[in-house]
């Protein structure tokens, strides 16, 4: 027990001295987190709320968040409706003027982008409907390079002394992605306009960039859980369709789209939004490259 | 751009409207005529057309923006919009239709250090702004209320300066013992065999102006003879950029003083409360005008210190000054004075601390008290002191939220010193030392199901002189089973099995208690705090 209490000051100590020395970026999921880390390199420590394998709709607002925000220096967060039900109570305990929407800490990554599937007709009846379109939008790497650049410019506004080393490390970003998207591309284009279906409608902006058509869902409305009389229609459009593949992320219930795999002859994949919830995807790329060659894989 | 193309079109309309027309054989000077008015006039409009682009691309410029690309023909995979880029790659790395042409964030406020390297700028091939792609930024929205600040508060895809929500909270319930005014003490509890309405709440919560933030919730509820009653639960301000993890809070809110009595009724995890709820605090809970001061230490881990300071008085501060029912309380008559001094305020101090103890298991604890004096006599106190602790896992593959499993238990112990009432009417003065303890699970096993149980024990000092209904020992048990069809409804149904054998006041007789719970809610409601 006496030890802990020696151990605590020499860990506070740490603490405040890298919190010196590096920019503290908070991010409120892991995508946003994956590619933080690619702009600032070792001049930043990020933290990321949300974890990978979670429904990140539903995220607990656990005090320890309000911790990180108190001390942030720059917050990545979706500014479109994604996170609204666990970050405005910890942004009202975080007291933190650094990192509120205008400053220059504060990068809300859908500003520029303009969201897929914005619901003409605002009703619940249509299940969990985001007022400013799908906010999964970084699964599109042309999206997710205009994220770069806005968290690369926020990081340059707080850290002037780094601006070069973050706008590099921005430049080498894009041209990865650049040189990535011939082979993604490339992969994928034997399987263009073919129908895939999905769980949960969150692939939208992987369907347009690669040119499928994702627009079967085993859910009847967006968040609401499958029904059998559902399925069943499911199964009969799959079938007619011809659909190889059953796109599922790691929170859904696998054994219903076992089940309509069964019955359709088509292949459940594992895919996932989120950079480290599947196995050797820890950066932004090495994820797509693993969805791209998942899907490419399932659709052969 | 859009006007560029459209005057091609229109000029390419007008060749072929005088191609098509000339094959005529023999045209009469008169249609010569009239073709030649019409081409000019079509000619003239094209030019002013060009004209006006030409004005807009020198006013795009003016703002400062590269000058507009040349459409390419998409080459490769086809993509749904033209490719801005002249050496186009055999697959877009470009998309207009997704990625509005300008990466640029809101303005940076006062960034006046040095600007981001002149590559950064270069390497944004998009024309830097044009506003028929990018979204006006102040049109996006902000992730919330006490985030927004200045910014309007999006009720769906209009623009609005609060969040409004109206929640309904009702039950339709059957208990062997009829006085429920006695078995559920709180007072947003059942009231009655049959169904009550025991909470419609109208929230109102916004940013004021960018050093505040308010929120207010009124609630109506019918009492068991159907007369509405409104109660202004809460309304109050608060700051929203003190320094030093500083924050003042001011007007009419709930006591900071231990867990559930910070929490609104719809949000309990039972259909009525716990009896020290009712009983130690008071059927209303603690609440009521006055001011707050919290602080959120500069640790590793989240610990907040709070002290607030309220009037006391009245039913919502009911073991405090609360001239009681009829100007009686306790059997005593009340004296219902004035304020004397700041002793006679009631204080509030709370200490929160909370850690991880997994990735994904939490802890939060606290101790409260609440300090001031009470109308049973000329100098007669009440002190309260709280301890409160709650647990949750969460799979770190939650859907929706599910699987969970909370754990949440409260102490509650009160010292009230009861004198001899007004002119020392009362035989003796005496002093209660009251307490009592619940402690509830709630498994969420499945999306959206959600089983719970709780025990709830009361122990209450007995006095001589006085059989007050609201001074009786209690323990009960309670089991419940919720389905959250979404967030934004709920249909629960408990069971609770009060023990009051022994007890002089039900006749000695347990109950046995059914309730069916429902709930919805309409509109932006605010999001829960941990």
């Amino acid at each position: 027990m006496k030890k802990h209490f020696l151990v605590f000051p020499a860990f506070l100590a740490a603490l405040i001295a890298s919190a010196e020395a590096k920019l503290n970026v908070v991010a409120t999921l892991p995508d946003f987190g994956a590619v933080a880390r690619e702009i600032g390199g070792d001049k930043v420590a990020v933290t990321v709320m949300a974890k990978p394998t979670e429904d990140s709709h539903f995220v607990d607002a656990r005090p320890s968040f309000v911790v990180q925000l108190r001390t942030a220096d720059v917050l990545i967060d979706g500014g479109a409706e994604l996170e609204l039900g666990w970050l405005p109570p910890l942004l009202q305990n975080a007291r933190n003027p650094k990192i509120e929407v205008g400053k220059p800490g504060r990068v809300q990554a859908a500003q520029g982008i303009r969201l897929m599937g914005a619901p003409t007709t605002l009703t619940r009846a249509a299940g969990d409907v985001h007022a400013l379109g799908n906010p999964h939008f970084m699964i599109d790497p042309i999206i997710a390079k205009a994220v770069a650049l806005h968290i690369a410019q926020a990081f340059s506004a707080v850290d002037p002394a780094n601006a070069a080393f973050y706008d590099a490390n921005y430049k080498k970003f894009e041209a990865t992605i650049n040189a990535k998207l011939q082979e993604w591309g490339a992969t994928l284009l034997p399987f263009k306009g073919q129908p895939i279906a999905a769980y949960h409608e969150s692939w939208v902006y992987l369907a347009h960039r690669f040119g499928f058509r994702i627009d079967i869902f085993l859910e009847p409305k967006p968040g609401i859980p499958p029904s059998p009389s559902h399925l069943a229609r499911v199964i009969e459009k799959m079938k007619a369709a011809q659909v190889k593949a059953i796109l599922v992320e790691p929170y859904h219930n696998r054994k219903i789209a076992e089940k309509v795999a069964a019955s359709t002859g088509a292949r459940v994949v594992d895919l996932a939004q989120f950079p480290g919830a599947l196995p050797e995807t820890d950066t932004y790329v090495k994820l797509i490259d693993a969805l791209v060659s998942r899907i490419a894989a399932a659709m052969r | 751009m859009k006007k560029f193309l459209a005057s091609a079109t229109l000029a390419g309309v007008a060749t072929t409207i005088a191609w098509g027309q000339s094959p005529s054989p023999t045209p009469s000077p008169n249609e010569i005529e009239s073709l030649r008015q019409q081409v000019q006039s079509l000619t003239q409009t094209v030019q002013a057309l060009q004209e006006q682009v030409k004005a807009q691309e020198e006013a795009l410029a003016k703002l400062g923006s590269a000058p507009l690309p040349s459409p390419a023909p998409a080459t490769g995979a086809a993509s749904p919009s033209p490719i801005p880029s002249a050496a186009a790659p055999a697959f877009p790395t470009e998309d207009e239709s997704v990625v509005a042409s300008s990466a640029q964030p809101t303005p940076i406020a006062g960034a006046t250090a040095t600007p981001a390297p002149a590559t950064v700028a270069a390497s944004a091939t998009f024309p830097t702004t044009d506003t028929s792609v990018v979204a006006p930024t102040d049109s996006i929205s902000t992730t919330g209320a006490g985030t927004a600040l200045t910014q309007p508060i999006g009720i769906g895809n209009s623009r609005n300066y609060m969040n409004i929500s109206l929640d309904g909270l009702f039950t339709g319930g059957y208990s062997s013992e009829r006085d429920f005014d006695r078995l559920e003490p709180h007072g947003h509890d059942p009231n009655q065999r049959g169904f009550t309405v025991q909470n419609v709440e109208l929230t109102f919560q916004g940013a004021v102006d960018p050093y505040f933030e308010a929120f207010s919730t009124l609630i109506f509820l019918l009492d068991k003879n159907a007369e509405t009653e409104v109660e202004l639960e809460e309304a109050w301000m608060q700051t929203t950029s003190l320094p030093f993890g500083l924050q003042l809070k001011g007007g009419q809110f709930l006591s900071p003083f231990g867990r559930i009595n910070q929490i609104h009724p719809h949000a309990f995890d039972f259909a009525d409360a716990p009896l020290i709820l009712g009983r130690l605090l008071g059927p209303d809970g603690l609440r009521g005008a006055g001011g707050q001061l919290s602080w959120t230490a500069p640790l590793p881990w989240y610990s907040q210190l709070t002290l607030a300071v309220q009037n006391g008085r009245g039913e919502t501060a009911w073991p405090f000054r609360n001239p009681g029912e009829e100007g009686i309380f306790f059997g005593r008559m009340t004296t219902d004075r004035e304020l004397r001094g700041l002793e006679d305020l009631v204080w509030i101090p709370r200490l929160e601390n909370s850690f991880n103890l997994s990735d994904t298991q939490t802890v939060l604890f606290g101790v409260s008290g609440a300090f001031g004096s009470n109308d049973t006599g000329g100098n007669t106190r009440t002190q309260i002191y709280g301890a409160d602790l709650f647990y949750k896992w969460k799979s770190a593959r939650a859907e929706g939220g599910f699987p969970f499993v909370k754990w949440q238990s409260e102490f509650i112990y009160r010292r009230f010193e009861a004198g001899r009432g007004m002119e020392e009417t009362f035989p003796v003065a005496e002093t209660f030392h009251d307490w009592g303890i619940y402690s509830q699970v709630l498994w969420g096993f499945k999306k959206g199901w959600v089983a719970g149980v709780r025990g709830d024990y009361l122990q209450m000092t007995d006095s001589a002189f006085t059989d007050d209904l609201a001074r009786e020992p209690r323990s009960r048990v309670s089991a419940n089973l919720t389905w959250f069809p979404t967030e934004f409804s709920k249909i629960r149904l408990q069971y609770n099995h009060d023990f009051l054998g022994g007890t002089q006041f039900f006749g000695g007789e347990d109950a046995d208690s059914v309730f069916l719970q429902f709930e919805f809610i309409l509109g932006a409601h605010a999001a829960h705090k941990f």
